[in-house]
């Protein structure tokens, strides 16, 4: 019943004569709320129909419908609105669902191609749908136990629309890479401050000095003063190395100053081609990207070009000598590798001429001063034949 | 119309009454009215069974209203038969 029922508006001050006439002509009223100039009536569609046929000296209209009329009255009325937001929501689903790229992540093209066409196989390519994490799991072990040769470890993992794809190669050992015997020399003069030793012996300690070209792990096992077996030495070995760093600097020094002129533009990249759309009118200026969309090598970006003009300064004494010091750090720090420091920073020499300063820089280092060196065929012969003679 | 009320349909059915006017604070039922001739805030004449009923009070309002019930809102002070000379 309730389903069925509904506000109506009835204009008009005079309440009683409203409902004394809804009375004559047989209304139902299940509520009612009365306001200065209009009355609000509950009532049935029949008799809201009746109300409209008979009340016609009474500006009646339909304030609010409740229950499934409302709901249906709503959806009649935001139609289109209703069936685009479902069909965006659908759409969206869809989507997110999908996979638009598969990341492959290995340096080696090989390695590349060989898991592109494995998953190929598995119907994983791009505008598809993403499939569960076990079936993931299942598809990767296959393809390994098929490449087990060639890959070691892999894993997939969606990365919103983007399957990144992670392979390990598989390593093939050193002895098979006809590698038997080598050893590990010092790169650089140096002292050895700490030592991995993986295999091999050390003929050096910890504290050593060591000169370029010193073996510090010998690939010679012997025992007894008598060589038992060769391999191929290998391991980490760190030292301190120093460094005699020059560097000039002048007082005047270059800088670019924004001038709060920005334009935007944007670019479209094929295959790492970039192709601006508009034509820039600016000529000195950086430019600041936002990607807008991508697809595989395609982009477009929105371009900021940022207007900037060149300037000069002087520099203080101690502010060009903070600069020499922080170059001589930059130019070593530039040969550094992962686990390797600066140690030291010391100034030896400093010149101030009227427009450079000249520093000249001690820096001490922690830096990996092994490295492999295979020792020859003949070599080996040598060494084999003494082992048959002592035998 | 809700709860109008099955305990007055069944005291109707009990009692065989087919009309009736019911008292509650602030609040008059009646059921089995013929017509409602007059409504104001301190008047109310009904017709029921060929007599009139007047109900006379304070703040008078229709509540609830069907063909055969009303519900009538307010201070009642007195109800009675108008017998017309």
């Amino acid at each position: 019943m309730k389903n069925n029922q509904l506000w109506v508006k009835i204009n008009g001050s005079n309440y009683y004569k409203i409902f004394t006439r809804l009375n004559e002509i047989g209304i139902s009223i299940y509520d009612n709320k009365i306001y200065n100039d209009f009355v609000l009536i509950l009532t049935n569609m029949q008799d809201y129909e009746k109300i409209t046929k008979y009340l016609v000296s009474y500006d009646c209209t339909i304030y609010e419908i409740t229950g499934l009329k409302k709901a249906k009255r709503f959806f009649h009325k935001y139609l289109i609105f209703t069936i685009a937001s479902i069909l965006s929501i659908i759409m969206l689903i869809l989507v997110n669902n999908m996979i638009f790229r598969i990341d492959i992540k290995s340096n080696k093209k090989a390695v590349q191609e060989l898991v592109k066409t494995s998953l190929l196989k598995y119907d994983l390519k791009p505008l598809r749908f993403k499939i569960s994490h076990q079936k993931i799991e299942s598809i990767v072990k296959k393809i390994l136990d098929e490449n087990k040769d060639t890959l070691e470890w892999m894993e997939i993992e969606y990365q919103g629309l983007i399957m990144n794809v992670y392979v390990t190669e598989k390593i093939i050992p050193e002895e098979s890479q006809n590698r038997p015997f080598c050893d590990i020399i010092a790169t650089s003069d140096a002292k050895i401050s700490s030592m991995n030793i993986y295999r091999g012996v050390p003929l050096k300690e910890i504290n050593d000095y060591v000169t370029k070209g010193d073996v510090i792990l010998s690939g010679e096992i012997t025992y007894n003063d008598e060589v038992k077996n060769r391999v191929c030495a290998s391991g980490e070995i760190y030292g301190e190395v120093w460094y005699k760093v020059k560097t000039t600097v002048p007082f005047v020094e270059e800088y670019i100053e924004y001038t709060g002129k920005n334009r935007y533009n944007f670019n479209v990249k094929i295959n790492d081609n970039k192709y601006s759309i508009l034509k820039s009118r600016i000529q000195n200026k950086k430019l600041e990207e936002t990607n807008l969309y991508k697809l595989n090598d395609f982009e477009i970006n929105l371009v900021k070009e940022r207007e900037y003009v060149k300037k000069t300064r002087i520099l203080t004494e101690e502010e060009a000598y903070n600069k020499a010091l922080s170059l001589a750090s930059e130019k070593i720090n530039l040969k550094l590798l992962a686990n390797e420091e600066i140690l030291v920073k010391k100034v030896l020499k400093k010149e101030v001429n009227d427009s450079t300063i000249y520093l000249e820089v001690f820096i001490a280092t922690k830096e990996n001063i092994g490295e492999v060196r295979e020792n020859k065929e003949s070599d080996l012969n040598d060494s084999g034949n003494n082992k048959q003679n002592s035998e | 119309m809700k709860n109008l009320h099955f305990r007055e349909y069944f005291k109707n059915f009990l009692y065989d009454l087919n009309d009736f006017i019911t008292i509650y604070e602030n609040n008059l039922h009646v059921f089995n009215y013929d017509k409602l001739n007059k409504l104001s805030s301190d008047e109310i004449i009904l017709t029921i069974q060929n007599k009139k009923v007047l109900i006379k009070g304070e703040k008078l309002k229709i509540k609830q209203m069907t063909k055969q019930e009303l519900l009538i809102n307010g201070k009642v002070i007195k109800v009675e038969f108008v017998y017309e000379e």
